[in-house]
């Protein structure tokens, strides 16, 4: 069989698609509606639209078509997700290992999703940088799968994970949820005096003759300072209510009020608490008992916090699971009776806010990104099926057009490798420590 | 007073009386060449790629190439090699290696209290590390390179991220020093993870890169301000790591990363966009898609010798059971269709038009040749082949004046083959390195290898002016496979040997005997030829003696 891949390189395209259901989630829903797409951007949405000459026509009759789904939470397309050696570890950006190659994200794109958190692990406090990726399986550039203009994020994690790494394994702080706030407190601290120490510096430098120092260049702390100074979003991995409550009062004490939490087991306990604050939340649709501080938890998660106001997404944290969050969406239908629109904001409006980049995409709006989705029957039914998913106007993703084989990269001398997409005993927040196995559980 | 280390050597002594007695000093002493001043004539001297010369002559005097030409007088010290059916080429260049690079042994592997802080050391930061000071001549890989032509190779000391500088080294000399053409010629980095200390990802390892050039930077700038006027200011740092930047930050020295795949030279190069670095990538082994980068970035390539091993069928692979006929084929079909992208690497850059040289660092010295030829066979010229051993290194590490090149004031580094270097059939009989003449005997010590029967019973014997000290080795073959035992009147019983191998026509062999409660171990290492041995036994790792071997006629 020949193997198709969407031409390489090729980074936004022109398109129409015709006659669809469209799935606005901002303009609600608008039947028998073309879209047009030009230089990768939606350019109009109306009946009976022509398509200028050199467009590709996609007829969309009794399909649906949404915004492209959006995961705010996942480990896909990096290379590395744990550099758990250090409570803080605020400097590294799983940016830097962006892997352009990972099959997992074409398969992704089968599901129709089209952005993706990249998200650093949970094993420190205050862990690496995360990445908001453009699914454009196919370019082999790992530039070029990196979402340009969106906010920058940064791992925080509260609980079990970064207790267990440290404390249990390493004797250091944290050992309890106190030491966590502690690290968090110290850490900011630290940013808040640094960043003074470099301003009076920087100040200082100006005057006539200024003779002197500068304080010594710390990564750690730069990034840090960044946080205080709101250009980067906190994603902080948490389960239990007391300590979601926590993490807001030293938000508080800092002036931090980009906060989204991932995961929010018990949300739902601090919903008015989290919307009174502005912060997000980032749940599992029906996913718990994993470990002890996950077994109060509840599917009406979402829905809860969504009648309380708080902006709410689901997310996958998993390959697997990635690849149907239009049916994690649907959940929230018969746990909490939420409105196609509100359901569908779950997987695509939502993330867009927590990854500060709903101006972009997440619905569809004449200027946005043409990241779409064609669907056979409604998403929110079980017998939706993505047909065909588009990023930037480009088709990433053709059910018609699906190969076998759809690796980008392959290895010669590697033994084909066996596909287990059903891998869910654990979270992957804590992936990448097998070698630390030991220090984790303190075997040694 | 004895201290504790004469009286080990006493002991060690009076073990070998019991042995040989006591000796005075017989070393072989290497001798001088009469004359350094060598005629390979006639025979056709490839100059460089494109520029050749039929029925030549190569004069070699003190080191240096003295002459090239036809019809140019051999000068009466000369000794001359006739090169009839011979082809002389300069000698090939290695970009990255660790050839002749001792491993540092004292690697402290002690749990770190706070693997997030972890001593430099422990973290693979060790820039300010020389690799002269792991120089080691007599190391084998040096001899083996040597023998497929190369006479230079740029080496680097071992590590993690941040080894420490690397040399430019002639393969061959007596000495440490003997070895270096030029020192300090790259700051040579790797993207390799700390073992459970930080940095222990690879964003880790970019991220703390970052950070101690920044740092360095930093630390740079004020020193030079504390150096003007030092009254009344905190003093500069004197921090090994970042001092070792400084060359590096005055673009005064390249940073060489080794970038075998694809994703570590977008790394790479994406850290070099943020700081701006001159730039070396070397065992490049995917980089056929990112060729206009690196040359965008004017970064220069040194490619990987090495090429993925080409499997032999029928290997059970697990998945592959399960799979119908068609599945497996498709699947072999793609694997094959990448393994071509690998052969053809070098082809690529040629045709992107980015000058590359070859590195060495991976590759087993015997595939070398037959990689080569692959990469021909892939759509690479022999010229262009050529021009990346020879002509193309030179210019990327900036001494084309010296190598890369058979021209009269260049050094003699030299390699003369018996057919075309690059035809399959093609031997390589003689190589210079440095005007130093080595050669390589290669058939004949397989022949001789072939012929010799070691099976039986040899005396082996110590010369020392108290006497003969006389063993017995007794070599038994069992199979393919070689044991042997050791008998002697200062062993109470036969000893057997703990190894015992025969390449070419090197035979080593090592057993433990046990001397008054100690064990020492004896390794010999000695020449077979025909029914005699000539060596050197090595006790404890320590003490070398002379030693001799003669077959006993079998009954």
């Amino acid at each position: 069989m020949l193997v198709t891949l969407p031409a390489l390189g090729q980074q936004t395209g022109n398109m129409l698609i015709r006659n669809a259901t469209v799935l606005t989630i901002t303009k609600g829903t608008q039947a028998n509606t073309d879209v047009l797409i030009k230089d990768g951007k939606i350019a109009q949405v109306g009946k009976s639209l022509t398509a200028p000459t050199g467009y590709t026509v996609q007829d969309a009759t009794g399909m649906f078509v949404m915004p492209g789904i959006i995961d705010a939470h996942s480990h896909q397309g990096i290379d590395a997700i744990n550099e758990w050696t250090a409570p803080v570890t605020a400097e590294v950006a799983v940016g830097d290992a962006i892997n352009p190659f990972d099959v997992a994200l074409y398969r992704a794109l089968a599901g129709g999703v089209t952005t993706i958190h990249a998200m650093h692990g949970s094993a420190n406090a205050i862990g690496g940088q995360c990445q908001t990726l453009k699914l454009r399986y196919g370019v082999l550039e790992p530039e070029a799968l990196r979402m340009q203009g969106a906010p920058r994020t940064i791992k925080f994690a509260l609980g079990e994970n970064p207790t267990r790494v440290h404390g249990g394994g390493n004797n250091i702080v944290p050992r309890t949820r106190m030491g966590v706030e502690f690290v968090m407190r110290e850490a900011f601290s630290k940013a808040k005096a640094y960043a003074a120490a470099v301003d009076t510096y920087t100040k200082a430098k100006t005057q006539k003759g200024f003779r002197g120092a500068p304080p010594e260049y710390n990564y750690r702390l730069e990034t840090l300072a960044e946080i205080l100074k709101g250009n980067i979003i906190i994603h902080c991995h948490s389960y239990r209510a007391d300590e979601i409550y926590m993490m807001l009062q030293v938000c508080k004490d800092f002036g931090i009020k980009k906060i989204v939490f991932q995961h929010v087991n018990e949300g739902f306990k601090v919903a008015p608490e989290l919307a009174a604050y502005g912060a997000m939340a980032s749940v599992f649709a029906d996913w718990w008992a994993y470990k002890f501080e996950v077994y109060y938890s509840t599917a009406y998660n979402a829905a809860i916090l969504t009648r309380n106001g708080v902006t709410t997404s689901i997310n996958s944290d998993d390959p697997e699971l990635m690849r149907h969050l239009y049916h994690e969406a649907g959940k929230t239908q018969k746990y909490g009776a939420l409105s196609d629109d509100e359901a569908l904001a779950l997987i695509t409006l939502n993330p867009a806010k927590q990854l500060g980049i709903d101006h972009r995409v997440g619905s569809i709006e004449v200027g946005k990104d043409a990241d779409l989705v064609i669907f056979q029957n409604h998403p929110l039914s079980v017998y939706g099926v993505p047909q065909v998913t588009i990023v930037d106007g480009v088709v990433r993703f053709d059910r018609t057009k699906d190969a076998d084989d759809m690796r980008l990269a392959v290895d010669p001398n590697e033994p084909v490798e066996a596909v287990e997409l059903q891998q869910r005993d654990h979270d992957s927040c804590l992936e990448g420590l097998d070698g630390a196995f030991d220090t984790i559980f303190g075997l040694n | 007073m004895k201290t504790p280390f004469v009286a080990a050597r006493l002991s060690l002594a009076l073990v070998w009386l019991l042995i040989a007695g006591p000796l005075l000093a017989q070393e072989e002493r290497e001798l001088l060449p009469v004359t350094g001043t060598y005629a390979i004539t006639p025979v056709t001297i490839i100059q460089s790629p494109g520029r050749s010369i039929d029925k030549g002559t190569v004069i070699v005097k003190d080191g240096l190439i003295k002459a090239v030409g036809k019809n140019i007088p051999v000068p009466p010290e000369a000794i001359v090699l006739k090169g009839d059916s011979l082809y002389v080429y300069a000698g090939f260049i290695d970009g990255l290696s660790h050839v002749g690079v001792n491993k540092p042994n004292n690697e402290n592997r002690d749990r770190v209290k706070d693997p997030g802080n972890p001593p430099p050391d422990r973290a693979g930061i060790a820039p300010q590390t020389d690799v002269r000071n792991f120089l080691n001549p007599t190391d084998k890989a040096v001899e083996e390179l040597r023998a497929v032509g190369f006479t230079t190779a740029h080496v680097v000391p071992h590590g993690g991220m941040l080894p420490g500088t690397g040399a430019l080294v002639w393969l061959g000399g007596r000495s440490a020093d003997d070895m270096v053409l030029q020192s300090q010629t790259s700051f040579f980095s790797t993207l390799a993870t700390a073992d459970r200390v930080y940095p222990v990802t690879v964003i880790g390892v970019i991220a703390k890169w970052r950070e101690l050039y920044r740092q360095a930077a930093q630390a740079k700038a004020y020193a030079t301000t504390y150096a003007s006027a030092r009254n009344g200011l905190k003093p500069a740092s004197t921090d090994r790591v970042l001092e070792a930047f400084y060359p590096v930050i005055d673009k005064k020295m390249p940073v060489l990363f080794q970038a075998e795949k694809a994703l570590d030279l977008h790394r790479v190069l994406d850290l070099q966009k943020g700081l701006g670095f001159p730039l070396v990538v070397a065992e490049v082994k995917e980089g056929w898609d990112v060729a206009p980068k690196l040359k965008a970035a004017n970064a220069k390539v040194f490619l990987s010798l090495q090429l993925p091993e080409e499997k032999k069928e029928e290997k059970k692979d697990e998945p592959l059971k399960s799979m119908s006929a068609q599945e497996k084929e498709a699947l072999d079909k793609r694997k094959a269709e990448f393994a071509a992208k690998y052969t053809g690497q070098a082809a690529a850059f040629q045709k992107a038009g980015v000058p590359f040289g070859f590195s060495a660092l991976q590759v087993k010295a015997g595939d070398i040749r037959g990689n080569l030829r692959k990469m021909i066979k892939a759509g690479l010229t022999e010229d262009q082949a050529l021009a990346a051993l020879t002509t193309t290194p030179a210019q990327l590490l900036g001494v084309s004046d010296l190598l890369g090149s058979v021209d009269a004031g260049k050094v003699a580094n030299l390699v003369v083959t018996r057919k075309p270097y690059f035809d399959e059939k093609s031997v390589v009989h003689y190589v210079f390195v440095n005007g130093i003449l080595y050669k390589m005997d290669l058939g004949a010590a397989k022949k001789e290898a072939a012929k010799v029967a070691l099976e039986g019973e040899w005396t082996v014997t110590s010369e020392t002016p108290q006497g003969k000290s006389e063993a017995l080795l007794t070599i038994k073959k069992e199979g393919t496979q070689l044991t042997g035992t050791v008998s002697a009147d200062f062993l109470p019983q036969p000893v057997t040997l703990d190894t015992l191998t025969y390449e070419g026509n090197v035979l080593k062999f090592s057993f433990v005997m046990n001397q008054d409660g100690r064990n020492i171990k004896v390794e010999v290492e000695a020449k077979v030829e025909g029914s005699t041995f000539k060596g050197e036994a090595t006790l404890d790792g320590g003490d070398k003696l002379p030693v001799q071997g003669q077959q006993k006629p079998k009954p």
